[in-house]
């Protein structure tokens, strides 16, 4: 098969959780963590593509996550809807802010966009924080409805098809000549533009594209914690996820998920909350110092494709 | 209606500095034109006011008899008019093959939506532009170095690449700059004898260069630019031969000139 062969991340990523999920069912605690661990690697994902593949350095892919969760949250608990009629939604919503953001600001210096996607994040959470009608205000909403509760390793397979739908989407068009041109753009923008193509337009779906990855995590957070408050997903995630694509490497495709589940991992060991930060840190000087291009850019030198 | 891509009357004005003031320029199909003149004597604004690189305060630019003026980049090329960089930081780990692919942006018929769902036309389309791309490096003579990465080329192999990335998408005037700076006189043998087979092709080309010999081997036509204006047009015997360009360009010995470069 031609096709898969060239779609080996995918695979990879396939078999990788397979066999991550056969060691964690045994525990409980751990196969919660890895739910964790999926979902943040499909934002982390998100923010792969924006940085790694258009070259924006976004600051805002855990407030997509809140507004994709925020989305289902409110179509299942005040209209009634059922999770799976509104996870288009919660891909869609984000998606179409995504796409308008990057449509407006797309032309700016990447400092500038960057500085937009900030702005963006914290209008999200005051927003959450403040429209207590629909969003719960600083309470938040509980008791939204969950899905393939019976065991959580069915709810993990499902967080896998989703990252893994993420992942191919991702490869795809990496393979189109959109990735060829995305990849253009972050080297020089003004080739891009002599070879015809029209750049804020191609930069404003990738990053579409990566705000609707977002909100399927938030989507999966919001149906397994079954709680959500503005401090759930936000600022916070959106840099961790940061780190996590930097540690795994941004321009490879897969380097954001085993970043993910690295820092997720070590997470568990370590001790203390108090003392993570000060791991974090120091995990990120030692891999920037061994690694620059991430553990996988280490490994694979090839690029994201 | 004439052929040709045709520049007129173009003033660009930044601020308060007048970059072009009424100049023009003319390439017809299948032939070559050069535009030469002084460091800011408005040649690479030129070549930017005509691949919609930036917007001509006034003035008119013809392709075909159809005006493009103030189209923005992508349009002009779609239009039919390709542009090489002097010095172009391209991928340097792509292949050859990849960077001739990026030429062939605006062939590709798939939308977004299409390749990101992975569609089997899309699959088909990549397939047939990977042929194109095979067949454009053929005919420049580069198919050997079809899976070679860019960071390992010469010079001149780039400059190369970058003519044939320009011709990919089937443009038919191609806008090159400075395309001899930095080649040594073998690499630039090499080069102009693959613009000459682009030209014979039926393409127009007009060249943006410092090197009068070069130039002077090569186009038909020349147009020497001075503080924004047309100083001189003319066959390169009558440029050479034409005493404000030897005064103001060439210094006043051109035949000394002529030999060092």
């Amino acid at each position: 098969m031609t096709y898969w062969r060239a779609r080996t991340n995918t695979l990879v990523l396939l078999a990788g959780a397979a066999l991550a999920g056969a060691v964690a069912a045994r525990d409980a605690a751990w196969l919660d963590i890895a739910i964790a661990i999926v979902i943040n690697a499909l934002v982390a994902l998100s923010v792969g593509l924006t940085f790694g593949q258009a070259g924006i350095l976004s600051a805002a892919q855990g407030s997509f996550a809140a507004i994709g969760a925020y989305t289902t949250a409110i179509l299942t608990l005040k209209l009634g809807w059922s999770p799976w009629l509104a996870l288009p939604a919660a891909i869609s919503l984000p998606a179409a802010l995504g796409y308008g953001l990057a449509r407006l600001v797309a032309r700016l210096a990447p400092l500038a966009v960057a500085l937009a996607t900030l702005t963006l994040s914290a209008m999200v959470e005051i927003v959450l924080r403040s429209w207590d009608d629909l969003t719960g205000g600083y309470v938040g909403l509980a008791g939204i409805p969950t899905v393939l509760s019976g065991h959580p390793i069915a709810f993990y397979a499902l967080a896998v098809g989703l990252l893994a739908i993420a992942v191919l989407v991702y490869e795809n068009l990496m393979l189109s000549r959109f990735g060829r041109a995305l990849t253009t753009i972050r080297a020089d923008r003004a080739r891009a533009m002599a070879d015809g193509v029209a750049v804020p337009g191609l930069l404003s779906a990738a990053f579409a594209l990566a705000a609707a990855m977002a909100g399927a995590g938030g989507w999966l957070y919001a149906h397994y914690f079954s709680y959500l408050s503005p401090g759930s997903l936000g600022t916070e995630l959106s840099i961790s996820v940061l780190l996590m694509m930097v540690v795994g490497g941004a321009r490879t495709i897969l380097g954001p998920v085993a970043g993910a589940v690295i820092l997720g991992v070590l997470a568990q060991l370590l001790p203390a909350q108090e003392v993570q930060g000060l791991f974090y840190g120091g995990a990120l000087i030692v891999i920037l110092l061994v690694a620059r291009n991430g553990l996988l850019g280490l490994v694979r030198r090839e690029g994201a494709l | 209606m004439s052929q040709g891509l045709i520049a007129r009357d173009v003033v660009m004005r930044f601020g308060g500095v007048v970059a072009l003031d009424g100049a023009a320029v003319e390439v017809r199909p299948g032939l070559i034109a050069g535009l030469i003149g002084r460091n800011g004597s408005g040649k690479s604004t030129m070549f930017n006011c005509i691949t919609g690189f930036v917007q001509p305060t006034a003035g008119r630019i013809e392709l075909d008899g159809t005006a493009i003026t103030g189209l923005p980049p992508h349009r002009v090329v779609r239009a039919g008019v390709a542009r090489t960089f002097q010095t172009p930081r391209v991928d340097l780990r792509a292949t050859v093959r990849d960077a001739v692919l990026c030429g062939f942006y605006s062939l590709g018929r798939s939308g977004f939506a299409s390749a990101v769902l992975g569609l089997p036309s899309v699959t088909r389309e990549e397939t047939r532009l990977r042929e194109q791309a095979d067949g454009v490096l053929r005919r420049l003579g580069l198919a050997a170095l079809g899976d070679q990465q860019i960071a390992k080329l010469s010079m001149g192999q780039v400059r190369m690449v970058e003519v044939a990335r320009g011709i990919a998408a089937g443009a038919r005037y191609l806008l090159l700059d400075e395309p001899a700076a930095g080649l040594t006189q073998s690499e630039r043998d090499v080069l102009a004898e693959t613009i000459r087979v682009v030209a014979s092709s039926g393409v127009g080309i007009l060249l943006v260069e410092h090197n009068f010999a070069f130039v002077r081997s090569l186009c038909e036509t020349i147009t020497v630019l001075e503080a924004g204006r047309v100083l001189s047009v003319g066959t390169p015997a009558e440029i050479a031969a034409d005493r404000r360009v030897i005064e103001t360009y060439l210094g006043t010995e051109p035949a000394a000139l002529v030999e060092a470069a």
